[in-house]
């Protein structure tokens, strides 16, 4: 048959008339993680019956995980918002999309003029299409006239965007998920894939099974270390120290390509001279591994041909994340092992597009595809395209928005997709700053924590119900076709953009996401040839040129830097923000789980709650024993930022002296123990790495005064 | 050049053959299967245990396909073309012993296959309504525990393409064949159900389930 593996229920539905045959269905690409797999979603009478693999999905390959195939229930959840929200009174009023408008742009206008435009912040959503994040950096840009525009992937991989433009030029994966199969060894180092990241999970693990030698670096003993030759279980904070451990090893032991070095590196004496202080023995003892270990690791890398390098927000999310994803460029440029099929350096992005929020340039300090806002002819050409002058001042970034609230120069802040209360670190500081602005805009699909604080809440559209087009991991930009219509009076976020833009006076001229896409093509080189209609079933990846032809690999001649070269850089290792001390003994690792997603909102609406409904603490058994933890005991955990209770579960997969949480459940506070550590380039918050002192409930700590600080 | 000097031509000297199939002569690559130069040719070939993103299994026989000079029918899911292979996918007695053989597999079922399913679908093409084969049926054994996987024991053909898919695709090796015979069929875990298994529910076994043995869960809408 044409399309082996026809979902029975659906072909039983259409037997019966209520659903178009297997291979129908409207293709669309997926709205979790940051793989991107290519979906076809089948529709029956305005609802959503199932959603299936596409074969054809380069990313996926007929393959999908539980979040994409089964967890989609929340689209026709009762608790969707269906009309435009004022708050009167302290509560919460329907309105018309009319009268919600002028409200924004009457806001919005009163505070621009009375504070200035810098008083005003957008952030634009990783889960939304390109379409939207280029319209709402417009908005803030053009219509409001401020830089101040970020997105979430501030608190991600802005760490990693950061490293691969200043080592290698662009801010992408270097090459795609195919190098996975094409390489003969692979490093994954701070990302759980078969949790975070299924699809490829399944793709890193069945190549594994075919041979390819893995290596796994994490406080975690993931799962995919039991199909990997070598794991090396670290503490958390220490990924620099054995990255610099293995560049000495590739030194000391020839296994560099000094061809490559010479002809297209920069900085190598620089460095070399560094690693002579990084041997095993002394990397392994900061990073509490065994030496040996990075011996193997850096044999296992250097002795083939062709290998790739995988990393996830167990690389970023630190105070020195910047510069960390530039040791991993590092060990690609030391060994030539990058611009060839095989040898790839593939960030794991977070969200559906979080690559692509930022390529549109929902950022406060550049315009699509990474220019700066204080390049002048870049500044111009948007100006000629939008009409209007354009502010030259870098804007503020997520932690400085907030900063900037509380201190009272920042009035206004309009959130589409994003709920920062629950997911961005030190809670009670994004808590205080939402409370001191003036004027808040939520553009949602569900109330969540933010938006309790919000003035006017949009009812938005999900990933089902609009055009455009998302950019997954491998830089591809595929699209993303609606099937179903938003629910009650909810629009798209597209449509609301353009309309507050109107009644702040400014014309984006945009009826279709195809007009944005087209104007993003004109203002921006790299999506040059971009058009639906190529980008077809299987999607490019850019940078695409004017002749429709695209870049699975980059750097196969030349670097995007100035100078064509690849930089290595010389950076020492550096211990995180936070260190375990007598009082917090324990290191907590944040992250996901697979059966949820982020803040939940979507996830927490489905039936993946009869398989996980609530967050849990990651506790060694030997930890758990010598504190008197149970598996299921609900315990205590508190840093110095603040305190939650959460659930223990017992695994052997944490290093003894770290525990682990995920964040997807709004009861458990767990982001409320981060604090404001942040990454020194990027401003990327440290979710990896905070101190915690970790006890059974029953030993409540308020009761004990006595065991806590002021001992 | 090798063959000028009378030598055999090793498959890795040439990067493609010619097979006459149904009479018309196509060139396929080097290791294609006969059900690949099929596909390429436009023909359909009639399969059950065969998904594209598995190794091919060659258990269902409904692929057998007459090649010229072979003794008896070939799967062409596994059969691979050789240079100058003569093959009649209308070939009678193929398509007899396919007949026979789904006939033997509906028999099983203690009812008509689920309308719609690829059972249901390559039974009604081939023309085999009924069986002739009375006898035994698989006993009605439904599990419902997981939220979004329903499996109904009684459709499973043991096609092996959920424990396949879970193995090739997936990885977790959560499915296993289980008994033998009439009593053969798959179980989740150690018959623990998908949710008390390694399954990591990614609906891949239900997504290649040819007859709705394991599918999604409408019921729960």
């Amino acid at each position: 048959m044409e399309h082996p593996g026809a979902d029975a229920a659906l072909l039983e539905a259409a037997a019966e008339g209520a659903l178009q045959p297997e291979g129908a269905g409207t293709l669309t690409t997926c709205g979790y993680c940051g793989v991107g797999c290519r979906l076809r979603a089948h529709v029956h009478a305005g609802s959503l019956l199932s959603i299936t693999p596409a074969l054809e999905g380069p990313a996926n390959r007929g393959h999908a995980c539980l979040k994409g195939r089964f967890a989609h229930r929340f689209a026709r959840s009762r608790e969707r918002l269906t009309e435009p929200l004022i708050r009167r009174g302290g509560r919460l009023v329907a309105v018309s999309w009319e009268e919600a408008i002028a409200t924004v742009a009457d806001r919005l206008g009163a505070i621009r003029r009375d504070h200035g435009a810098d008083a005003i912040a957008g952030l634009a959503s990783s889960r939304g299409t390109n379409e939207e994040c280029f319209a709402m950096a417009r908005l803030m840009r053009a219509a409001i006239g401020t830089n101040n525009i970020d997105n979430c992937s501030r608190v991600c991989h802005s760490p990693t965007s950061y490293a691969l433009r200043r080592s290698l030029g662009l801010s992408g994966a270097t090459g795609t998920f195919d190098d996975i199969e094409r390489a003969q060894a692979a490093i994954i180092i701070g990302a759980n894939p078969t949790q975070a990241h299924p699809v490829v999970g399944a793709r890193i693990k069945q190549a594994a099974l075919r041979g390819l030698a893995l290596v796994t670096i994490d406080p975690r003993r993931i799962e995919l270390a039991d199909y990997g030759v070598l794991h090396i279980g670290i503490r958390a904070g220490t990924n620099a120290a054995v990255l610099l451990g293995i560049a000495h090893v590739l030194v000391r032991e020839g296994l560099i390509d000094e061809d490559f070095i010479a002809q297209r590196t920069e900085g190598y004496e620089t460095l070399a001279a560094l690693l002579d202080a990084y041997d095993p023995p002394t990397a392994g003892a900061i990073a509490g591994c065994d030496p040996q270990a990075i011996e193997e690791a850096a044999h296992i890398y250097g002795d083939c041909e062709r290998a790739s390098i995988l990393w996830g927000l167990g690389v970023t999310e630190h105070r020195y994340g910047s510069e960390v994803a530039q040791l991993i460029c590092n060990l690609a440029l030391l060994s030539g092992k990058i611009g060839a099929p095989g040898c790839a350096l593939l960030p794991l992005r977070g969200q559906n597009n979080v690559q692509g929020s930022s390529d549109m340039g929902a950022l406060p300090d550049t315009y699509s595809a990474y220019r700066s806002v204080t390049d002048e002819a870049v500044a111009g050409s948007f100006e000629a395209a939008w009409g209007t002058p354009l502010s030259r001042r870098p804007g503020y970034r997520i932690p400085e928005m907030l900063d900037g609230a509380c201190a009272g120069d920042l009035k206004a802040m309009y959130i589409v997709g994003e709920d920062i209360a629950q997911t961005d670190p030190n809670s009670a500081h994004v808590r205080a700053a939402l409370e001191a602005l003036d004027f808040l805009v939520c553009q949602e699909i569900f109330e969540n924590e933010t938006t309790a604080y919000a003035d006017v809440i949009l009812p938005a559209s999900s990933f089902l119900e609009k055009e455009g087009t998302f950019t997954n991991a491998e830089r591809r930009i595929q699209h993303v076709a609606p099937a179903l219509a938003p629910p009650g009076q909810a629009r798209t976020d597209l449509e609301i953009i353009v309309d507050v833009a109107r009644a702040l006076g400014h014309e984006m001229g945009y009826r279709a996401p195809a007009d944005v896409m087209a104007e993003i093509a004109a203002l921006t080189p790299h999506f040059a040839g971009v058009t639906y209609e190529r980008l077809g079933d299987t999607g490019l990846c850019w940078p695409v040129h004017a002749d429709g032809s695209d870049s699975a690999i980059l750097y196969t001649d030349r670097f995007h830097t100035a100078s064509g070269r690849g930089r290595l850089a010389a950076l020492p290792y550096k211990p995180p923000g936070e260190q375990p001390d007598a009082e917090l003994p324990l290191t907590l690792v944040t992250g996901r789980i697979l059966e949820h997603y982020n803040a939940g909102t979507m996830t927490r609406r489905t039936p993946n709650l009869a398989l996980c409904d609530h967050d849990r603490l990651e506790i060694n058994p030997i930890d758990a024993r010598r504190l008197w933890i149970s598996e299921g005991a609900t315990v205590s955990v508190r840093s110095r930022h603040g305190r939650c209770e959460l659930r223990a579960s017992l695994s052997e997969r944490i290093e003894p002296g770290h525990v682990f949480a995920s964040f997807h459940f709004p009861e458990s506070r767990t982001n409320l123990l981060v604090g404001a550590s942040a990454d020194v380039n990027t401003a990327c918050p440290e979710y990896k790495v905070v101190a915690v002192d970790v006890r059974p409930l029953s030993e409540a700590p308020s009761q004990r005064p006595a065991l806590a600080s002021g001992r | 050049m090798s063959a000028e000097r009378g030598e055999p031509i090793r498959a890795e000297q040439c990067d493609s053959v010619r097979v006459c199939l149904d009479g018309g002569w196509l060139e396929v690559g080097v290791g294609e299967t006969i059900l690949q130069a099929a596909e390429r040719a436009g023909r359909e070939i009639p399969t059950l245990c065969f998904d594209r993103r598995l190794a091919p299994f060659g258990a269902c026989r409904l692929c057998l396909v007459g090649v010229q000079g072979a003794g008896a029918p070939l799967p062409a899911c596994t059969t691979r073309c050789h240079d100058g292979m003569v093959v009649d996918t209308t070939d009678e007695r193929a398509r007899r012993v396919v007949r026979t053989v789904l006939e033997l597999v509906l028999s099983e079922l203690p009812g008509d296959p689920l309308p719609g399913s690829e059972l249901d679908v390559l039974a009604r093409r081939l023309g085999v309504a009924r069986s002739r084969f009375a006898g035994r049926t698989h006993e009605r054994r439904h599990d419902e525990r997981h939220p979004y996987l329903l499996l109904e024991s009684e459709l499973c053909i043991s096609c092996g393409r959920c424990v396949r898919i879970c193995d090739e695709l997936q990885g977790a090796f959560a499915l296993t064949a289980t008994g033998r015979g009439f009593d053969a069929s798959i179980a989740a875990g150690l018959d623990s159900g998908f949710a008390n298994s390694s399954c990591v529910s990614c609906g891949a076994c239900a997504h290649t389930c040819p007859t709705g043995a394991i599918r999604e869960r409408l019921d729960t809408l």
